[in-house]
């Protein structure tokens, strides 16, 4: 149930990528720098919050473009997905138009894990992308590079302390005002490309690199510590040169789920999916990988090494004698390439031709182009807000790689997050922050700001602690109202939808709860499921729907003037009923650990001269890390509960000292207008 | 897709408990704790505090009908609700909130002090469902949300809660230092694999090579240790003697005399002294009676860079003791005092050499060869004490001439006096009572993941992400990271 066809893109362009010289002068609330996954949903979401925004991209039929896999989702980020979408972000309605085979990961393991995916076509998830951004109201695009980020002097008050103004616009002394500025630079930041033992500047093929200027003004203007991160592609190889029925056919699912809440449908037609193919790597290409490490300098340099190896090289090396999964994936509807996923490397072309040779069913294929490395800045992530707000920068935003992040789900998550927050800034209002005990994306951003990384950081079911209560299922109850009420991102509506299914939801467990038999007369309405008789206790349909034989569908046909007309919430009632008594096990939890962090910090308290018992040690902690809650100081290694108790009584006594102080401006004022309405009342 | 290695990273946050989560500031459980010293006492008092205070009152002192006049002392029997065995005959009072000292319904036993009534009772209580043993501080911590502290016991809350953290983590050394110990870390070992392998199989098994074969391992695993540590429960001796008593550790740089004290203290030759440096290598551990209260004194190797391993083995087991101990005896020779020496073999960051020492833990500074000393660099030493602040006691004594002894036991045995009118320090019951708690939590989510093993992963992996808590509790917390390294060291995850 896609709301609308795509409009032809062509009529839409013109009118958008004006010439940058038009906007000189004007002024902008939020100034989005990239058009990633970060950079899009970052630019939509500040418009949907109300802010003027303008997107700069190198070039406006890039947007959207998938630098890397031709796929979406998966376990943990298939998560993020769900939730981008109940927040009304892009990413997930894009999934379901450009979708091409549709799967859901973990299907036996449990409906907390399940990993919805999908293979994309290229074209159709740029198309949808580009559509939606040129068509979305407050929101203008342009062409063009930014070379120097604007910012203030430091404030004399507060050394260090900047105020974003906007950027400068390469080729020309172009600025262009904003109040907020979102940067999503991905791999572009002072970003060099590795083939073989060459390198050249450059943050992907093809695209010109980025200027020098903004990380300049990111480390030497705004003091902000940068690190350096790898990254890489697999080559693409020619589909009709590989002999696929040498490998493993996999199909996707007959019955294709959407990742949107608002769609009952994906795009594609069941019929119309395309398959994938699974094929293993050969003790050949470990030993083409060995015998051409001298030439592979991406590889060499690789002297820390993360901890999971996603490149061909790596995994041989670090397992060797094992035999490894290449995934050969679909690129489009009418693309002639596959992805061998599994398969990024850097060594020469002719090598990576050698390499994937020694693979059964591509014995005589071809490459199209050659897999690459990327090396790149990334700004250590604990020097942001869990706004994604730089904490030394009053306006300037970051998400997507340039935070350390890998993978175009957490860039999406990120960048709806920066964006609506750029906006709400920009618009004079508070900051909002979402916790990990409601969302992945809280997870995400938590982990980010207060551990940082070392390593690429990616989403992992297992980093959520609080697994059973985030669902995909459940994302829109968690996430739309607030989105709607709290932060301004969402139509109303989705949100008048997610009402809807809350209610009814609630209703059905009503329904469901009401029902109370004795398990004899259960027996009777349900004779194929073995409920034991020995005990004659009274149970509720809620009660029946957690056993496993016992499906809503039955429980509806056995009473169906009551249950019948939630039929539509049928798998998500079971999932509900299943998990119901484990999430209110954790309901106690997450509501301490929401307590402690609605207790904020001030982010300008001095740790060393702060009148309480604090070892030298947790102050120095607290001075690094500048925890924004007393939840997130909590969690800090190093943090005592001493420590944590101290800190609470100082908060809890200069939060009463504020009120006491906030009342008597209030009694003042009072005061004041009642003076003046007693000298206007004086007789002229 | 993508492939990434990180090169230089700034950020140097370590690990984050991810799994365990840190000390509530205030839930809804029902907490129990020892409230009275140990050692010498004729009564103790068992404090509840919670929403289930009630049930324990009605469980383990018969007011089946209903309860007691709030705020009245009743002689009762007091009964193990399992066995509904009599423990003992004692006082109880029921104190309903918010008129009570943590501001929620309470209750407070008071039973005969023997160790092994009170060991019986406080296992009753851990039997009560809802009920478990207090974390450090929690009571006061209570108190303070409620409201019922005055500002002064509040300033005093985050001194009062690091003291007490400090004597459970004493406590529990001293317990993970033995076979105990050793059984919990291979409990812990063996749990954050079956955990690590579980998270791999949901996390990466539909992209990667993760064979099947890893979650039928995990099952065995699994029953082994729910079978070993309920076993172990049921286990009434439990492995191994508790050491009790106030843990007094004799320290300090080689030939200061420490040997000599701890013989004048137990007043035999329990240590072979000499005057070659170096003559203690391994820890001499005696039990003494010091007016009345159980101590057990350490004599440990001289604290000094060593190339012998013998003696580099005894520093380390010297300081190791060091940590443990609930009072540190530094001695010094005092014709070395202050010397360079000193300054190099004990942490220094003040004019005195245990400075770093005595921020943490309780310590005496004891000088030893006063016989040595002349007159004159008595009187300069004694100025020179006088002007360093924030000391702890210092007696000038020698073993020799017995020279100051008499005024050292008396400020000995006020120090341990102390130690033992604290319900915290030294009590081994209370640490059992804590440990059993953890592990029945630890059995009880094993259950789950068998129950769940089969129709739903997520949910049998929460039954053991439980187990792994539970047991961190007594071995150390578990990061998320931690369970991260284990998966990328054992599989190949290349996504």
């Amino acid at each position: 149930m896609l709301r609308k066809k795509l409009p032809f893109l062509h009529s839409l362009l013109s009118p958008v990528s004006r010439h940058v010289g038009h906007l000189t002068g004007h002024q902008y609330d939020v100034i989005v720098v990239g058009g990633g996954h970060a950079g899009t949903e970052a630019a939509a979401a500040a418009a949907r919050v109300g802010a003027e925004t303008l997107l700069i991209t190198q070039k406006i039929h890039t947007i959207g473009a998938l630098s890397c896999n031709p796929s979406l989702g998966g376990v943990g980020k298939g998560q993020l997905v769900k939730e981008v979408d109940a927040l009304d972000g892009l990413c997930g309605r894009a999934g379901d138009w450009a979708g091409i085979h549709f799967s859901i990961l973990n299907r036996r393991k449990g409906p907390a894990v399940w990993g919805p995916r999908a293979q994309l076509d290229r074209q159709r998830y740029r198309d949808f992308i580009q559509s939606e951004l040129l068509s979305t109201p407050r929101l203008t695009v342009v062409e063009g590079s930014v070379e120097e980020l604007l910012v203030t002097e430091p404030n004399p008050e507060e050394p260090g302390h900047h105020r974003v103004t906007g950027i400068r616009l390469a080729n020309g002394s172009h600025a262009i005002s904003a109040r907020s500025v979102v940067l999503t630079t991905g791999t572009f930041l002072s970003g060099s490309l590795f083939v073989g033992q060459t390198t050249s500047p450059g943050g992907r093929i093809g695209d010109a690199p980025s200027s020098a200027g903004l990380s300049h003004t990111l480390r030497e203007r705004l003091g902000l510590r940068t690190g350096r991160l790898r990254t890489g592609t697999p080559p693409r190889i020619v589909k009709d040169s590989v002999d696929l029925s040498l490998a493993k056919l996999h199909l996707p699912d007959s019955h294709p789920t959407p990742f949107s809440f608002l769609n009952t449908h994906t795009h594609c037609k069941p019929e119309e999916q395309l398959p994938c193919y699974l094929t293993f790597t050969t003790p050949g290409v470990e030993r083409v990988v060995r015998e051409s490490l001298q030439l592979n300098c991406h590889i060499q340099q690789d002297t820390k090494g993360p901890r999971y190896c996603p490149s061909i090289e790596s995994r041989v090396l670090r397992f060797p004698g094992r035999s490894h999964q290449v995934w050969l994936e679909p690129e489009g509807v009418t693309s002639d390439l596959l992805y061998p996923q599994g398969l990024s490397m850097t060594m020469p072309p002719d090598i990576q031709l050698r390499l994937i040779r020694e693979i059964p069913p591509m014995r005589r294929a071809e490459i199209h182009t050659p897999g690459y490395g990327v090396q790149y800045d990334f700004v250590c992530p604990t020097q942001l807000s869990p706004a994604l707000q730089v904490k030394s920068t009053q306006g300037l935003f970051l998400a997507g790689q340039i935070n350390g992040t890998t993978g175009y789900e957490e860039a999406a998550a990120q960048g709806l997050w920066a964006g609506a927050n750029a906006a709400r800034s920009a618009l004079s209002m508070p900051t909002v922050t979402l916790s990990r005990t409601e969302s992945y994306i809280g997870v995400l951003i938590d982990d980010l700001v207060s551990r940082g990384v070392t390593e690429p950081y990616r989403m992992f079911t297992s980093r959520a602690e609080f697994r059973t209560s985030l669902r995909p299922d459940n994302a829109d109850l968690r996430l739309t109202p607030k989105g709607f009420e709290e932060v301004g991102c969402v139509s109303s509506v989705r949100y008048q939808e997610s009402l809807r299914v809350r209610n009814s939801l609630q209703d059905a467990l009503t329904a469901l709860q009401a029902l109370f038999l004795s398990t004899s007369s259960w027996k009777k309405k349900l004779p194929s499921v073995p409920i034991s008789e020995t005990k004659s206790t009274l149970l509720t349909g809620l009660d029946l729907l957690q056993y496993n034989d016992v499906t809503f569908e039955m429980l509806a046909s056995a009473f169906p003037e009551s249950l019948s007309s939630f039929m539509e919430f049928a798998q998500r009632l079971k999932i509900e009923a299943v998990y119901k008594p484990h999430c209110d096990l954790n309901k106690k939890e997450i509501e301490r650990i929401q307590r402690e962090e609605n207790m904020s910090l001030p982010q300008d308290i001095d740790y060393f001269s702060l009148p309480v018992s604090l070892s030298d040690e947790v102050r120095e902690i607290l001075d690094r890390v500048r925890p924004s809650t007393l939840g997130a100081a909590t969690r800090l290694e190093g943090i005592t509960p001493a420590a944590v108790v101290n800190l609470l009584n100082y908060v809890r006594v200069t939060e009463k000292k504020k009120e006491t102080h906030r009342n008597q401006r209030q009694q003042e004022a009072q005061r004041d207008e009642e003076l003046c309405a007693n000298s206007a009342s004086l007789p002229q | 897709d993508h492939f990434m290695h990180a090169c230089n990273s700034g950020s140097s946050i370590s690990e984050r408990s991810v799994f365990l989560s840190p000390p509530a500031l205030a839930d809804a459980d029902t907490i129990f704790a020892l409230s009275s010293g140990h050692g010498r006492c004729g009564v103790a008092v068992v404090r509840v505090s919670g929403p289930a205070s009630a049930t324990a009152l009605r469980c383990m002192a018969g007011f089946t009908q209903r309860l007691p006049p709030p705020r009245t002392a009743l002689l009762r029997s007091i009964t193990d609700p399992r066995s509904t065995e009599v423990l003992d005959r004692g006082l109880v009072l029921w104190f309903p909130a918010p008129r009570s000292f943590s501001g929620e319904d309470s209750v407070e036993f008071h039973i005969h002090g023997g160790p092994a009534v009170v060991t019986a009772v406080l296992q009753a209580l851990g039997s009560v469902p809802g009920l478990r043993p207090a974390e450090a501080g929690e009571f006061t911590r209570r108190a303070f949300q409620a409201g019922k502290l005055g500002l002064t016991e509040v300033e005093g809350l985050g001194d009062l809660i690091h003291a007490e953290t400090e004597a459970q983590r004493r406590q529990a050394l001293r317990q993970m230092s033995g076979e105990l110990g050793r059984l919990y870390q291979d409990w812990s070992d063996r749990l954050k694999r079956c955990l690590a392998h579980v998270e791999a199989f949901i996390d990466f098994s539909e992209d990667e090579l993760i064979e099947d074969g890893v979650l039928n391992r995990v099952d065995v695993s699994v029953s082994d240790l729910q079978a070993e540590i309920e076993r172990h429960l049921k286990d009434e001796r439990r492995g191994e003697r508790l050491r009790s008593g106030v843990q007094v550790v004799i320290a300090g740089a080689t030939n200061a005399g420490k040997s000599s004290l701890l013989n004048k203290l137990c007043q035999r030759p329990a240590a072979i002294v000499s005057p070659i440096a170096g003559t203690t290598r391994d820890v001499v551990e005696t039990a003494l009676d010091l007016g009345g209260f159980p101590v057990l004194l350490s004599d440990t190797a001289g604290l000094r860079d060593s190339s012998d391993l013998v003696e580099r083995e005894g520093v380390r087991r010297a300081r190791e003791r060091v940590e443990q101990a609930d009072l540190t005896l530094v001695v010094v020779d005092s014709a070395h005092l202050p010397s360079e020496h000193l300054r190099s073999v004990l942490p220094d960051t003040g004019t005195m050499p245990c400075v770093c020492l005595l921020m943490h833990r309780l310590c005496l500074l004891v000088l030893n060869k006063a016989d040595l000393l002349p007159e004159k660099q008595r009187q300069k030493l004694d100025t020179e004490l006088r002007g360093v602040s924030g000391l702890p006691a210092v007696r000038l004594i020698s073993c020799q001439t017995n020279e100051g002894l008499k005024a050292f036991l008396t400020v000995l045995h006020s120090s341990v006096k102390t130690l033992c009118g604290d319900p915290l320090f030294g009590a081994p019951t209370l640490t059992q009572a804590r440990h059993r708690a953890h592990l029945q939590r630890c059995a009880a989510a094993l259950a789950q993941y068998q129950r769940y093993r089969d129709t739903d992963l997520a949910l049998a992996a929460e039954g053991v992400r439980l187990a792994v808590t539970s047991l961190g509790r007594i071995t150390g917390r578990v990061g998320a990271e931690e369970i991260l390294d284990i998966i990328f060291k054992d599989f190949c995850i290349g996504k």
